[in-house]
């Protein structure tokens, strides 16, 4: 019996120290969080990296050191794995000098570490023709136009969204015509908003409007309507008027709901980022890529294409810092600061009645 | 009715008790509820769930609702407030007939339903703010005080996450209370408490309702707290929600925790009980169970 007991705490302990990866609906603790976090960029840089690095991986073509005797080859050139071979073998039977060089993959897949000082040089590389953009232009112009477009999306389209779903009446002579103007492809209205716009950047903000408005409102009115009825019924019962449950209890209620869908929407409004610089005067972002492309730097593409993951990321995290500040209500890391510092002042009034263990319970929860 | 030592009825009141309700009744009816009717409409026809409600409700009343599940119990305290209509019948607050939600009836909810983007103390404004019209310094002068008064003080600019489920309650109670209403209407207001917090916040309850002038209509289905809180019990029957008694507490006031052993709230209770949980008919010996324990055990 006793021996049983021990056993089995002994076990208890053990699991207790280390728990499993994998745990349904688990959490996880922060030295597993960073390593997770680190892997999931990790992993995918390993795998291109022995793509680049490992000739055995892949490595389909040759970049010819020595074009020998090959008439075609000329040194420095990548060509076919296979056609390389037959060559030699050919000048090899007719006694010849083989060509040299050494196993490559395709211009279109560089080396992490190409992307990496592209990453650099691409700032401080001027525009191949004086008439081009530097890189940073091309960013700086591609995120105007998303800024544009997202804000005049969100000012018509939020105050529309949590208007619909307050309202049935205006959700029912909005949404079903907007539920069919959102499965036309914003593209679509490329030629309409260039003839209607002109060629310079309205047509391209208008695109990133027809992509994100409609979406935004639908998602928005969704929200609304999953408000707590609950709230809406406590505050008639204080006697609120339609006007004070719209703008005391709805708008209140939704608005952390609303700012995480705009983290959302603003990542979709990216998507239809590339499509709307293609439009009129190509430009921004999308341009530079196509200009590198025909250049064949492929190193600045694929730096180009990280710089606008970057900028996305860096969006969302610095909105996520943001929001918590915007609504110290949220339960989070900076609100329970607050309640600290809250704690400490008024300690001293300690003639009111308070249960004993109450405060105690909220100072933990405050420390947790 | 004999006034016998052994066996007390909950009919048997004091002197001091029956002189109490004497003058309650005296007093001016606040909530006056006429045949009130509320027939719901379901799949598988029309239900009724309140069948000709008819009670009165007397000023500073504390009056209890307990019913069995599905008597309508809470419905009746959602129509009071007005966030549900009946179907037929009428009520009348102080006099005047009543239709909708206002901030002459306050509410509790079970859920506490206090919003989470206000402080303590803005949500107790919320009320002043909107129906009185109060400016933002004398309605957070006035949310002070009920604040004060339910014990809060310390807590007046946390937010609602950051407060126990008792004190989340307290802060609704001064919320509602700050709008300065006729009548409280409170459903199972309690209910989501565990039990040491619930007994806490019965005798806090008490506490407050003898400071204020409201009366409270308290929906409940736990027998000693009805018999612990109430001057009145109106109970419930189910299916359809029809009035069965409208019972006179006989437990004196001012009410502790040690009258939930005297004679008087004993015989209170057990008179609820007889009515709310009617003895069983099936008893379980007779349920077609079969033994699950392993044979050879020393159980039982």
């Amino acid at each position: 019996m006793g021996q049983d007991t021990s056993g089995t705490a002994g076990r208890r302990q053990r699991t207790r120290g280390r728990r499993p990866w994998l745990r349904i609906l688990g959490t996880l603790s922060p030295q597993r969080r960073l390593t997770l976090t680190l892997l999931s960029f990790l992993t995918p840089l390993a795998l291109w990296s022995a793509l680049s690095y490992l000739p055995f991986v892949w490595h389909p073509m040759v970049r010819v050191a020595d074009a020998g005797d090959a008439s075609w080859f000329s040194s420095g050139e990548l060509v076919e794995g296979d056609a390389f071979a037959e060559e030699n073998a050919r000048i090899r039977a007719a006694g010849g000098h083989a060509a040299t060089g050494k196993r490559a993959n395709p211009v279109f897949l560089p080396p992490p570490h190409a992307v990496l000082s592209a990453l650099v040089t691409g700032f401080t590389t001027p525009p191949a023709r004086p008439d081009e953009p530097w890189l940073h232009q091309a960013l700086w112009h591609s995120i105007t136009i998303i800024f544009w477009g997202f804000v005049v999306s969100s000012v018509v389209g939020v105050p529309l969204g949590i208007l619909c779903g307050a309202l049935p009446a205006a959700a029912r002579l909005t949404e079903p015509f907007i539920e069919f103007f959102r499965y036309l492809p914003a593209p679509a209205f490329g030629a309409l908003a260039v003839a209607v716009l002109g060629i310079q950047d309205a047509p391209k903000i208008a695109i990133i409007f027809v992509g994100t408005f409609f979406q935004q409102v639908l998602v928005i009115s969704n929200t609304t309507r999953r408000i707590d009825p609950g709230l809406l019924e406590a505050a008639q019962t204080l006697g609120a008027s339609r006007r004070a449950l719209l703008f005391r209890v709805v708008v209140p209620g939704v608005i952390t709901d609303v700012y995480t869908d705009m983290r959302v929407l603003l990542g979709w409004a990216w998507t239809y980022l590339i499509v709307a610089e293609l439009i009129g005067v190509s430009s921004g972002i999308t341009f530079f890529i196509n200009q590198q492309a025909k250049y064949r730097a492929y190193d600045k593409v694929f730096a180009s294409i990280v710089l606008i993951g970057l900028i996305g990321l860096g969006t969302d995290v610095v909105l996520a810092r943001l929001g918590r500040r915007l609504f110290p209500w949220l339960p989070s890391a900076g609100v329970r600061r607050r309640l600290f510092f809250g704690l400490r002042r008024p300690a001293r009034v300690a003639a009111t009645p308070v249960e004993a263990g109450e405060p105690a319970a909220v100072q933990a929860k405050g420390a947790a | 009715m004999s006034a016998g030592l052994a066996v007390l009825s909950y009919r048997d009141q004091a002197p001091a008790v029956a002189e109490r309700f004497q003058r309650m009744k005296e007093r001016p009816v606040v909530l006056d509820v006429r045949a009130l009717s509320k027939t719901f409409q379901s799949a598988t026809g029309p239900v009724l769930a309140l069948d000709r409600i008819s009670f009165r409700a007397y000023r500073r009343e504390l009056l209890c609702v307990i019913g069995p599940s599905g008597c309508g119990k809470s419905t009746l305290g959602r129509i009071i407030a007005g966030l549900d209509s009946p179907t037929g019948g009428e009520m009348l607050l102080d006099g005047k007939a009543i239709d909708g939600p206002g901030p002459d009836r306050g509410m509790v909810f079970q859920n506490y339903t206090l919003f989470p983007w206000l402080t303590v103390r803005r949500n107790v404004m919320f009320g002043p703010e909107v129906s009185r019209g109060l400016s933002a310094p004398m309605a957070e002068a006035e949310a002070q005080q009920w604040i004060d008064l339910v014990g809060l003080s310390r807590f007046a600019d946390s937010y609602p996450h950051q407060l126990s489920g008792g004190m989340k309650q307290r802060v609704a109670i001064a919320r509602a209370l700050a709008n300065r209403p006729r009548i409280l209407i409170m459903d199972e207001p309690f209910g989501a408490l565990d039990a040491l917090t619930r007994a806490q916040m019965q005798s806090y309850l008490l506490q407050i309702w003898r400071n204020v002038d409201v009366t409270i209509v308290f929906v409940t289905h736990d027998l000693d707290e009805a018999v612990y809180l109430g001057d009145r019990v109106l109970v419930l029957d189910a299916h359809p929600g029809r009035v069965r008694e409208l019972m006179e507490v006989p437990v004196p006031r001012p009410r502790t925790r040690e009258q939930f052993t005297s004679p008087e709230f004993l015989a209170a209770r057990h008179h609820l009980e007889e009515m709310i949980h009617p003895p069983l008919k099936v008893q379980a010996e007779t349920l077609p169970l079969g033994r699950m324990t392993v044979v050879g055990d020393d159980v039982e």
